[in-house]
């Protein structure tokens, strides 16, 4: 009797055992599924919203579609009409001496900021805050203010007229000439703060020690920064140089807000002929054609960074 | 090359006073280490010393000139630092290199040197790699090689082995020595380790807040130290400190311990100090583990040699010696005895106390006497 009780218990522990192991494994199967279940939504959206629009804009732009898309497929013509046309090329051409003297100028007063800022001054923490302020604002927002602030009838002219310096004039903003770099000051104003902070994050994380070392071997502080410091924080310079280059190829909510494009066509991107060629003139073709020669651009800068960052983390 | 001479030197940041009036002498080639717990104010010394910070008041000469003010760069010194400090940006040549470009010197000297500081630091192989590519062994030569190659005057070490694993800091420390054996350049040397600072040194200056408490050679800090505190920083394990009356007279003066429920008289050599003044009075009695041993026939019969019952508390053996932990006069008390003679914890065993190298401290103001 005993040994057949226990001879049945053994059965039952082996029994519990199996409906342990299936239970195990279905827990299994469901922390294997759930953490895809959740995603899935997301990739679908990322799928569709963003590579699935990606490729639509790309087959639009090899199709003859005009207000609405249609399917006649005509191979390149879109780009050859798309670079024949002058306001394109004008668009190039603003886009080359915006992003030039943006991340040129940004990442100078950046590093400028940054440096001074490392120099154990008082109140850092309060002037950091201020310059990385800007940066809080929305494109719009500094656009709209450096349209009034630019504005020879409202702004800094009629200031330095009501104060009595009635010869000064800077009128950039209306001159089709100048216009462009009303647009590179409120860019830099809104983004150098921020270069700033990335600057001074890389400096921060440079040993002190180093600093002295050079000091002993008899570098000045120009001599220090300069073939030292400046140097070795070439990974920090990159990181900078991708941020600013993408808002700048991307820069469109800036110059609608601050000129419209204007005056004239003075101040036309890609981005705004983009959106005008596909949305108000019904030229959706060479619009959609516009908007993958940018993606190419994007792209250009993007891989190489993407490129040394997985590198980077094999290694 | 020339000799290094800090006058009084002060260092204060607003009321915190780092360092309060710093006497050293050092003499042209001597390796001097100034060791002490953190916070003592070594590190900023050799700061003030290399002009990285500025003096508050005092001198410091280097040979006959008066360089208190004068710019790190030119003190003709050269620093290695805890971090090594090397130039991230820069392959190890360049490392090197950087300090003679800046001085300008013609290209071809330069090589020459970097050849020849490569050659004596056995880092030829790694001219060409970046300090992210090396170990910490590595990285520690090359930041010598760094120092070397402007042929200073005088070196500073900052804790320059305390990022080193165990064992290669024991030969680093070797190199150490046998390179400033080789150059004869005059070195200060940071450290906390009072081991290194024992194998190293032809003298150790014994820091703490502020103030150098002796200035001596390792065996004269070891046999006589000036006061308990430079008594317990230098040795490991650490000097035993046991609080005893004062007994005799005439020259023939001994102190008391208990032990077990019977008191012993220990004898106290003439030549290690007069007890005249302390006669019933108590005095803290200063004495090394290696003085406490098992009984030695040989040892039995000297004459500041008494046997000592004691109960044994723990044990710790090193290999060569085990270390037994006992109780004297009350006070927790360290013997050095050779392992097979040990005893187990709980149980009894004679000791041998030799009072030969024993130093008596004044219970109040804790110097010598």
């Amino acid at each position: 009797m005993t040994t057949h009780n226990a001879q049945a218990s053994v059965l039952n522990e082996n029994k519990l055992d199996g409906n342990r192991m299936s239970t195990s494994k279905r827990s299994k199967g469901i922390d294997y599924w759930l953490p895809k279940l959740v995603l899935s939504p997301t990739v679908a959206i990322t799928i569709v919203f963003i590579y699935g629009f990606i490729l639509w804009t790309t087959i639009l732009s090899f199709t003859k579609s005009r207000i609405l898309p249609q399917y006649e497929f005509v191979g390149f013509e879109q780009y050859v009409k798309l670079f024949l046309n002058d306001r394109w090329m004008g668009a190039l051409a603003n886009l080359a001496i915006f992003g030039i003297l943006f991340i040129g100028i940004c990442m100078v007063v950046g590093l400028v900021f940054a440096i001074l800022l490392d120099q154990n001054i008082r109140a850092e923490g309060a002037l950091r805050t201020i310059y990385l302020y800007p940066m809080a604002l929305s494109f719009i927002v500094t656009g709209t203010v450096w349209k009034w602030i630019m504005n020879p009838t409202v702004g800094i002219e009629k200031f330095m007229h009501d104060i009595g310096f009635s010869g000064f004039s800077f009128d950039w903003i209306v001159d089709p000439d100048m216009a462009i770099y009303t647009v590179v000051i409120a860019g830099i104003w809104q983004s150098s703060g921020f270069v700033m902070a990335i600057f001074l994050a890389g400096l921060r994380g440079i040993d002190t020690s180093i600093i002295k070392a050079a000091q002993l071997d008899g570098a000045s502080l120009f001599a220090v920064y300069t073939r030292v410091i400046i140097p070795s924080m070439r990974p920090v310079f990159f990181s900078a140089f991708i941020m600013l280059a993408h808002i700048a190829i991307k820069s469109f909510d800036l110059i609608m807000a601050l000129t419209g494009g204007g005056p004239g066509n003075a101040t036309d991107v890609p981005a705004i002929f983009m959106y005008q060629f596909s949305f108000t003139r019904g030229q959706l073709g060479i619009g959609a054609s516009s908007a993958v020669i940018m993606l190419m651009g994007v792209t250009a800068i993007l891989i190489p960074y993407l490129y040394s960052e997985l590198r980077g983390e094999k290694q | 090359m020339s000799g290094l001479s800090i006058q009084n030197v002060k260092k204060s940041f607003g009321q915190t006073h780092i360092l309060k009036g710093i006497d050293l002498e050092i003499p042209d080639g001597e390796f001097v280490i100034l060791v002490g717990p953190s916070g003592c104010g070594k590190s900023t010394l050799l700061n003030c010393i290399a002009g990285l910070e500025e003096v508050t008041e005092g001198r410091i000469l280097m040979g006959d000139i008066d360089m208190t003010y004068a710019a790190p760069k030119d003190r003709d010194i050269a620093m290695v630092f805890q971090s090594y400090a090397l130039y991230p940006n820069m392959n190890v040549r360049k490392n090197i290199a950087f300090g003679l470009e800046i001085r300008k010197m013609p290209k071809q000297e330069i090589e020459e040197i970097v050849d020849r500081v490569a050659k004596l630091l056995q880092i030829e192989n790694l001219l060409d790699r970046k300090p992210s590519q090396l170990s910490g062994g590595q990285r520690q030569r090359v930041a010598m090689g760094r120092s070397l190659a402007r042929q200073p005057s005088v070196f500073l070490f900052d804790e320059p082995l305390s990022n080193l694993d165990a064992k290669l800091r024991v030969e680093m420390r070797t190199e150490i020595k046998k390179l400033h054996q080789r150059l004869g350049t005059t070195i200060v040397y940071v450290t906390h380790d009072q081991i290194e600072a024992m194998t190293l040194a032809d003298r150790i200056a014994i820091m703490r807040g502020g103030e150098v408490q002796q200035f001596g050679t390792p065996q004269e800090v070891y046999d006589e130290p000036a006061n308990i505190f430079v008594a317990g920083f230098m040795g490991s394990p650490s000097m035993n400190f046991l609080r005893v009356e004062v007994g005799g007279a005439d020259g023939q003066y001994h102190v008391l311990v208990a032990s077990e429920g019977h008191t012993y008289k220990l004898p106290s050599p003439p030549t290690q100090a007069d007890l005249s003044a302390y006669v019933g009075k108590q005095v803290i009695l200063g004495i090394r583990p290696e003085q406490l041993t098992h009984v030695m026939p040989h040892l039995e019969s000297g004459p500041f040699v008494t046997k000592v019952a004691v109960k044994v508390e723990v044990t710790e053996p090193t290999g060569a010696d085990t270390l037994v932990l006992t109780r004297i006069n009350d006070e927790e008390c360290e013997c050095r005895v050779h392992p097979a003679e040990a005893g187990k914890p709980g149980e009894m065993m004679d000791i041998l106390f030799n009072m030969e190298k024993a130093v008596f401290f004044d219970s109040e103001t804790e110097a010598r006497i």
